[in-house]
């Protein structure tokens, strides 16, 4: 039992670094990331491909940060071009684009067919132990280091010009500053998080396929955010806990209900989340907690 | 030989490009008057298509599927207006887009739940191909022409002829100034739904028949239908057809060349393009929005 | 007159086939205090626009301190020390009235990612200065009271006052003002007159529009007014007012 606890809490850490990416993103800055799941696939790849040719792991996840980074400039001096809408749909063909590429680069990737075998934390790291304690360690170290870095920049002039962006972008303009500098700045460090979160997931899972990259795990991390309450960094991570709580809970129904078969399950998932979309939309744009954005 | 195969590939271009076209329509109308973009639009395409089904019990042949599949989209688009849309109207275009994913989640989880992930086939009687030229045609491909070109033209002869279709356009022109002459949004509103729901219904059915049924059509289907909403200058009836017809024959047509699979990654291709030249779409004249 | 600070010359717009503003040419000077009178519509507001480079006119040009900005984004302007505010306010309203002035300091070290995490002392210095010159402006508007409040608490006065605040907090040599009386109380309006004229005797420059006529005239040296696009008319307050083609577009126009 423990132990599973231990497991569902390295997952809920993971994507915990993608919530706090996005609450930069949307919750302070009011940039639209419909393509969270590219730029995780992205990290997740990288580093996969780059331990199987031989790097070892100190460099392959900071590398697969840098890689999402990087995926992330162009697409960030887009956000600046296109009104927010469209921003929003690119957003969205990106990141299945991107599953379509890892699906179709059978020679790089392994198709459809999945990267096996990747090495997992512990081994790739050389630390002895437990590696679900070891992930967890690490996990809940990038997860502090994040929020470190998220506070910082929220609590600095930067992070003040950003959350007036959000607020109202001409003021920000009458005031003699253009507001491309600061987003695409916050579209590319958070993205570094983005990657950081697939390269744990990839040596974590230790197993990846283009099947794990959907758009509904982009969705899964917008709920997340909107019930921790967009605009909180706090949020972030209540938000992710209740995520993977219903997440894995309703792994844990499944075992209790055996009248359900684990496919049904899987819609059951995504019946609840887009259920708590539209309610939460409806109802309770500023989340559970009450951030200081909200999306009315 | 070559030949044969690219009019080929373009007849089927075509008719690929009239089903998305019937989506993009479905959305850009739903763009001009709601001011949203609505993700769930190729969902209710999907349920439009399962829907389609159910034709054989009321009667056979294509007709009964494709009113079902209508009736279907119409249904739950009208429902989704009152029950969600509706209450959002006062928010920001962001919570509407947000709220109309999470919609398509729901009503695809729905449809897995109780009909599982497998793919279906309208029964329809195989028929043979017949040459026409150096085409290869199906009857049921002349069938979805006939079905998509009287729908589009039933769709502009009522936003152009009918009073409720002129007041459509005024509000898509206007919102303001529409509500200050005293045109009655809801309904409106309510006919604007409706006819996004058959739209999109017919979509799902016509794809239904050219190919299988499943759960996932509709969403492959949404990326091209919002690129041709604005390669087409989103919130333009006409612009979203030919968006949809030129977004087809690019699909098709690059098949030799990309291969299968990255055919559904050239709609994106055309969007970003278009974005990048020219992001007010080709149409930018006619639209209703700005 | 003093030299010229802003300089208007054939602006023209339309929006569609509406005409807005046609070929509305004046000139503002250095450090004084103008104000622009003109019926609902007039187009005053779009005249805003261009000249601070929100809009981009469909002809006509804007100088500014001598130098041709028509071409230049509003940035660029801001820069210049060209200041606005909004007709309807634009407070941020999520941070505290504090730091809505603070963010528009010019040229923050603390604004660039590299600085906030490698150079922290150097902001917090930043910072102090920053917030010790918000705080002077903080007083000289009587917002002090309200300094840690959410801008979104604000009466509507009070935002007005915000906004003059942050348009000051740019270092401005000329700011225009959309409508800075408009749904404010007769005892905050005398309040507001009397900074601006204390703002006016420390050189800055204003541009006024406003519909309530008595406090206006009575606040600046120089009118101008803006009938359906066109300039109809300019001078001394009460010569202006005195003009029977003003009377008729104004009183008859908006009464
Ligand atoms: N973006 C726009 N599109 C179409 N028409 C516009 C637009 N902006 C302004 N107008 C029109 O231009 C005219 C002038 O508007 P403007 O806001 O400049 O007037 P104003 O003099 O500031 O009026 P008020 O005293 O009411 O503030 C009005 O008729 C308005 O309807
Ligand atoms: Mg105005």
């Amino acid at each position: 039992m423990l132990s599973y606890l231990l497991a569902v809490a390295v997952v809920a850490l993971i994507y915990s670094l993608m919530t706090l990416a996005l609450n930069l993103q949307f919750g302070f800055t009011g940039l639209i990331n419909f393509g969270v799941v590219g730029f995780f696939a992205i990290g997740a790849y990288t580093s996969a491909l780059l331990s199987q040719a031989g790097l070892p792991l100190e460099l392959t996840l900071p590398c697969a940060a840098l890689a999402a980074g990087l995926a992330a400039w162009p697409v960030a001096l887009l956000s600046l071009r296109l009104r927010i809408e469209y921003f929003a749909i690119v957003m969205l063909g990106y990141a299945e684009t991107i599953r379509l590429v890892i699906s179709q680069e059978e020679w790089l990737t392994g198709g459809v067919r999945g990267l096996p075998g990747i090495a997992s934390l512990s081994v790739g790291l050389g630390i002895p132990g437990d590696p679900t304690l070891v992930a967890f360690a690490l996990a809940l170290a990038c997860v502090v280091g994040a929020v470190l870095v998220s506070r910082r920049l929220v609590h600095s002039p930067f992070g003040r010009m950003i959350q007036a962006i959000r607020d109202d972008e001409d003021a920000v303009r009458a005031l003699g500053k253009s507001p491309g500098r600061f987003k695409v700045a916050v579209f590319v460090v958070s993205c570094l998080f983005v990657g950081l979160s697939g390269g744990l997931y990839a040596h974590y899972i230790t197993y990846l396929a283009p099947d794990q990259f959907g758009a509904l795990l982009t969705f899964y991390i917008w709920v997340a955010m909107i019930l921790g309450g967009a605009g909180s960094v706090g949020g972030a991570l209540v938000g992710s806990a209740i995520l993977l709580g219903f997440i894995e809970g309703s792994r844990f129904l499944h075992d209790l209900l055996p009248g359900v078969s684990a496919v049904e399950m899987s819609s059951v998932r995504l019946g609840v989340i887009g259920l708590s979309m539209m309610l939460l939309m409806r109802f309770r744009p500023q989340g559970l907690l009450g951030g200081k954005a909200g999306c009315g | 030989m070559g030949f044969s195969l690219f009019a080929n590939l373009a007849f089927n271009g075509l008719i690929t490009g009239l089903v998305v076209s019937l989506l993009a329509l479905s959305i850009t109308l739903v763009f001009g008057i709601a001011r949203f973009p609505n993700a769930a639009a190729g969902d209710v395409a999907t349920v439009g298509a399962f829907a389609g089904l159910l034709g054989p019990l009321a009667g056979g042949g294509t007709l009964w599927i494709i009113l079902c599949g209508m009736a279907a989209g119409a249904l739950l688009s009208v429902a989704f207006y009152f029950l969600l849309f509706r209450p959002l109207a006062g928010k920001s275009a962001v919570s509407s887009l947000i709220a109309s994913i999470g919609m398509a989640f729901f009503v695809r989880a729905a449809l897995t739940f109780f009909l599982g992930h497998d793919q279906r086939v309208y029964p329809l009687p195989i028929v043979r191909a017949m040459p026409v030229g150096p085409l290869r045609v199906q009857p049921t491909d002349i069938e979805i022409v006939v079905a998509a070109v009287l729908a589009l033209a039933a769709v502009f002869s009522i936003l152009h002829l009918t009073p409720i279709g002129k007041r459509m356009r005024a509000v898509a022109d206007n919102a303001e100034l529409a509500r200050v002459s005293g045109i009655r949004a809801n309904r409106v509103l309510v006919a604007m739904w409706l006819i996004a729901g058959l739209l999109a219904g017919l979509s799902g059915t016509l794809l239904g028949v050219k190919t299988v049924v499943s759960p996932e059509m509709g969403w492959d289907l949404l990326m091209p239908a919002f690129a041709a909403t604005i390669l087409g200058t989103i919130g333009n009836p006409v612009g979203a057809v030919l968006g949809g017809v030129l977004i087809g024959l690019a699909q098709e047509l690059s098949t030799p060349f990309v291969g299968f699979t990255y055919k559904l990654g050239v709609g994106f291709l055309v969007l970003l393009v278009t974005l990048l030249i020219r992001p007010q779409g080709l149409f930018a004249k006619n639209s209703l929005v700005r | 007159m003093a030299e010229a600070s802003l300089c208007v010359q054939g602006i023209r717009k339309h929006f569609g086939g509406v005409s807005v503003l046609e070929d509305v040419s004046f000139a503002a000077p250095a450090g004084g205090l103008s104000g622009m009178i003109g019926p609902n519509g007039a187009g005053k507001s779009t005249l805003f626009a261009i000249v601070t480079g929100f809009q981009a006119g469909d002809g006509g040009s804007v100088l500014f301190k001598g130098q041709d900005v028509t071409a230049l984004p509003t940035v660029q302007r801001v820069r210049l020390g060209m200041a606005r505010t909004f007709q309807v306010p634009r407070e941020f309203g999520s941070l505290t009235v504090r730091e809505n002035l603070m963010a528009a300091a010019p040229g923050q070290a603390g604004e660039k990612l590299r600085n906030v995490f490698f150079r922290p002392g150097w902001i917090r210095a930043e910072e102090a200065a920053i917030a010790a010159a918000a705080e002077e402006w903080l007083a000289f508007l009587n917002l002090e009271r309200v300094a840690d409040a959410p801008a979104s608490s604000l009466s509507g006065g009070q935002r007005k006052l915000l906004e003059l605040g942050r348009a000051l907090m740019v270092r401005p040599a000329m700011i225009l003002l959309d409508e800075p009386f408009a749904g404010v109380n007769p005892v905050l309006v005398g309040e507001i007159s009397e900074r601006i004229r204390e703002l006016s005797a420390k050189g800055i420059g204003f541009l006024i529009v406003e519909h309530n006529l008595a406090a206006l005239s009575r606040l600046v040296d120089r009118l101008f007014v803006l009938d359906r696009g066109r300039l109809l008319a300019e001078g001394a307050p009460a010569e202006v007012l005195a003009d029977a083609a003003v009377r008729e577009a104004y009183m008859g126009g908006s009464a």
